[in-house]
């Protein structure tokens, strides 16, 4: 199993779990998580943004950077009109971990290597990712605000998915 | 272009008799990475305004790419004079998922 299965695995178990044990994230941990999965997405973005092979690759990763700085715009301005200071979390802090883990791992390829192993990254961070919003971040938000937040950025997940899955693909094509 | 029509009026035609020739503007709103509507339909000379209400940048770009708006930013618009009768697809460069049609008549 690849370690980005892995990594993404223990996300939304980790995810599962804490709705389980305490009656899902409060608002403050929710806000953590959502800062944290933007913030880790535009940190592999900018590292693919300079060592992508593909001209395609480098474009979607040029993408992460601008779309998920913008979606942590708005979640932060949102945070500070509510007064919600993000509270670290087990699953914040596993997000920042696999979040590290995977520019370790990506740091030591390159050519078309780096661009398989990020764009499979990218598969199984937005499909992981989406699956919290669904079926633990939406639900457990409290407050309405946040709530209609989590309902907005959830398209963008999914025009993300729908690109890196096509970008797999591609690369699948090209024996990359 | 709109703006030279009343020129073109042959000299002994009535104004008063021509239909109104008001330039009618239409918007599409761009939000949840997606263009709505989708499709609109409307008349040669009409403008068209996308208003990008997303949390980040899109464009509005023709599939035969007879229009491009660049990158509209957030909250901001573009806007388009549609002078050529037809249908013309268009989607977003930097999300490939979105898609719409403007149909001029």
């Amino acid at each position: 199993m690849r370690p980005t299965i892995v990594f993404c695995t223990a996300v939304l178990g980790l995810v599962a779990a804490g709705a389980r044990a305490q009656g899902g994230p409060t608002d403050p941990q929710i806000a953590a998580i959502v800062v944290t999965a933007n913030q880790v997405d535009i940190d592999a973005g900018n590292l693919a943004k300079k060592k992508a092979h593909s001209s395609e690759v480098k474009a979607f990763a040029e993408r992460m950077v601008v779309d998920h700085s913008g979606v942590n715009k708005s979640a932060g301005e949102l945070v500070q009109k509510l007064h919600v200071t993000p509270e670290s979390n087990p699953t914040s802090e596993s997000l920042k971990k696999g979040g590290d883990d995977n520019l370790a791992a990506l740091g030591k390829l390159s050519g078309a290597a780096f661009d398989t192993a990020y764009i499979d990254h990218e598969v199984a961070y937005h499909e992981a990712v989406l699956s919290a919003v669904d079926k633990t971040l939406i639900p457990s938000a409290h407050n309405a605000q946040l709530k209609a937040l989590l309902v907005k950025v959830r398209p963008a997940f999914v025009a993300h998915l729908e690109h890196a899955k096509h970008l797999q693909a591609q690369l699948a094509k090209s024996g990359g | 272009m709109a703006a030279l029509l009343p020129l073109m009026v042959s000299p002994g035609t009535t104004a008063a008799k021509l239909p109104a020739a008001a330039v009618r503007t239409h918007t599409i709103t761009i939000e949840n990475v997606q263009y709505t509507p989708a499709h609109l339909t409307v008349r040669r000379g009409d403008r068209i305004v996308w208003v990008n209400k997303d949390l980040f940048p899109h464009t509005v770009t023709a599939t035969d790419k007879a229009f491009d708006s660049g990158s509209i930013d957030v909250s901001k618009t573009w806007t388009f004079l549609a002078k050529k009768r037809g249908t013309f697809g268009y989607s977003c460069t930097f999300h490939p998922t979105m898609k719409g049609t403007i149909e001029v008549k």
